[in-house]
């Protein structure tokens, strides 16, 4: 398959996923089912209509592309995961997975984003387009997590591959890592869980002696 | 992931897929290839001329132009046009002009942002600066900013290349240059060729603050690598020129939108990977495009914006001493209330020096001259 085929396929994937989940949504509040294959083909093919619907001569998919044809490996693995539970009812990642998941992306994204915008005089970014720090800590990281058995790690595993087959439209390896929409949404989804652990501690120290 | 030989297949897969890039050949840091030095013959009569790239253009604006020599001794310029700054009828357009001819052949568009959609497949809401340059072999590769959404901190740089002079040029492709939605990189000036075939871009970013990077760009057989490194720390300066003077080392002049409002200079001794912070001359800018050669008699030549305030002129200086010190020595042009900017500098091999600015922003003037020229205004500038 051509490349740059392979590469509008990857990042279509992203903006469909996220089709998927409004269409699981959506059929939800409805009272529809969205349990099961059928419904998943059916969101899905909705979401690939909508992709390809053209507007003033480019579709709603190259629109998308025009703000970002590189949607991280591991957030549209984390998208998938999340649209296959909804259809089954069943856990793929356990919470420990959805922890380390978000746990990462807000990491990873505060190590790069603040530093590859210009503050100080390290670029991270750098290290993403040859052998560097980076793919020593992401290799242990990643053997870690599975050695300890989290799935999680199945997508970093992934997200590698996709680097090595050049999937996505950049070069470097951090894009294949993270997106800043992972990085918004994991520091909220951090945010709310250490909130939630917050409020969950207070009753109990109220009731120490 | 029950089963430790599943769990052990992926351990080995992240290994191997992570340390794999360690076992990939590393190529030795490249260095700059430096103007070849050698004094133009001692009899050559001073010269100037000067003239307009597009007289008969019937565009509102003409902005950012840029220069390179091919192998055949013709120019090749690039510059965008349109409307207005950022309008969607914007183009880039392009002109050769024949050795010893006196007339730049009619502009054509070689970017629209129709073309630039079709060809990058996106939707694409203006294109805007280009730099064009030409290999060893007359390969002219123009790389060029287009803008997906918002303003020109919303910039992404492509490239397009072409065999034949410029009569038709390859599909652009996109270069992923940052990881915030490759936003906010930016191309003002001429790249320097490298020692291995490869390209020294200066580029700039401009999203949360400015700060000036270089883009090293290399043709393999089968695709154009593009990466990027930090020229000086933090957010200062942008728009950089660079000026090689051997193969390890080089200058950086930036165009400064701080509150020094003076054209600053950061230094490299490795070739471009570290670089000094960078220091404000004695020359000022008004937050405005500048540019800098090396000269092949190895003097540099700086043109700019004389004044912390306007573009209302635009003059030459030249140093002796690797930019430490400066001295004026022509000014190109000068009117109050008027713009005169951006100029792109280049020498040819038969030691023409060519200078192509915004004028008023109504057209691309061109300027040539000799060294002899320069070397009897610096006398004059002495007296």
């Amino acid at each position: 398959m051509n490349e740059q085929v392979l590469t509008q396929l990857t990042a279509a994937a992203w903006p469909w996923l996220v089709l998927v989940l409004c269409a699981q949504f959506v059929a939800g509040r409805l009272g529809l089912t969205t349990r099961g294959w059928q419904p998943l083909v059916v969101s899905g093919a909705i979401a690939a209509v909508l992709l390809l619907v053209p507007v003033s001569g480019l579709s709603v998919a190259r629109r998308i592309a025009g703000i970002s044809t590189n949607f991280s490996i591991t957030f549209t693995g984390i998208l998938a995961v999340m649209a296959w539970e909804r259809a089954f009812a069943r856990s793929v990642f356990t919470e420990r997975d959805w922890r380390t998941g978000w746990g990462f992306g807000a990491i990873g994204g505060l190590a790069l984003y603040p530093m590859a915008l210009g503050l100080g005089s390290v670029d991270p970014y750098e290290w993403g387009w040859q052998f560097s720090p980076l793919f020593v800590v992401v290799g242990v990281l990643t053997a870690w997590l599975l050695w300890k058995g989290y799935r999680f790690g199945l997508l970093l595993v992934i997200a590698a591959a996709a680097f090595h087959l050049r999937l996505l439209e950049s070069t470097n390896y951090w894009d294949y890592l993270l997106d800043p929409i992972y990085v918004v949404v994991s520091i909220i989804a951090m945010s709310r869980r250490l909130m939630s652990r917050a409020r969950d501690e207070i009753p109990l120290r109220r009731e120490v002696p | 992931m029950k089963r430790p030989a599943t769990r052990g297949i992926c351990i080995l897969l992240a290994v191997a897929l992570n340390g794999w890039p360690w076992l990939e050949a590393r190529d030795p840091a490249p260095g700059f290839v430096a103007p070849s030095q050698g004094q133009p013959p001692a009899s050559a009569a001073p010269f100037f001329r000067e003239g307009v790239i597009n007289p008969e253009s019937p565009h509102a604006v003409s902005h950012v132009p840029s220069v390179t020599e091919l192998p055949d001794g013709r120019l090749a310029a690039t510059w965008y046009a349109g409307s207005r700054e950022g309008g969607r009828d914007v183009a880039i357009y392009f002109s050769l002009l024949a050795p010893g001819a006196a007339q730049w052949s009619s502009p054509r568009a070689i970017v629209t942002r129709e073309s630039a959609e079709r060809d990058l497949n996106r939707a694409i809401r203006k294109v805007g600066n280009s730099v064009v340059f030409a290999d060893e072999t007359g390969k002219l590769w123009v790389i060029y900013v287009t803008v997906s959404i918002g303003g020109w901190s919303g910039s992404s740089l492509n490239v397009t290349t072409s065999l034949n002079g410029g009569t038709t040029w390859s599909r652009s492709e996109r270069l992923t240059l940052s990881p915030f939605f490759n936003l906010a990189e930016l191309v003002k000036n001429a790249p320097v060729p490298l020692s291995d075939g490869g390209w020294a871009v200066p580029i700039y970013h401009e999203l949360t603050s400015t700060f000036p990077e270089l883009l090293w760009l290399h043709e393999t057989a089968d695709e154009v690598r593009a990466t990027k490194s930090r020229l000086g720390a933090g957010w200062y300066g942008y728009q950089p020129a660079l000026a090689p003077l051997t193969r390890s080392r080089a200058l950086a002049f930036l165009r400064d939108d701080g509150a020094a409002r003076a054209v600053s200079l950061a230094r490299t001794d490795d070739g471009g990977e570290t670089w000094s912070d960078p220091e404000p001359l004695n020359l000022p800018n008004p937050d405005a495009g500048l540019d800098a050669i090396g000269l092949s008699d190895g003097r540099l030549l700086l043109a700019f914006n004389d004044s912390a305030r306007d573009r209302s002129n635009l003059r030459l200086a030249i140093s002796a001493d690797e930019g430490q010190t400066w001295t004026r020595v022509a000014t190109l042009a000068e009117e109050a209330d008027e713009e005169f900017s951006y100029p792109f500098l280049t020498q040819t091999r038969a030691g023409d020096v060519h200078v192509l600015y915004t004028w008023k922003r109504k057209a691309i003037k061109h300027v040539v001259f000799n060294t002899a020229w320069l070397d009897e205004r610096r006398s004059r500038a002495a007296e």
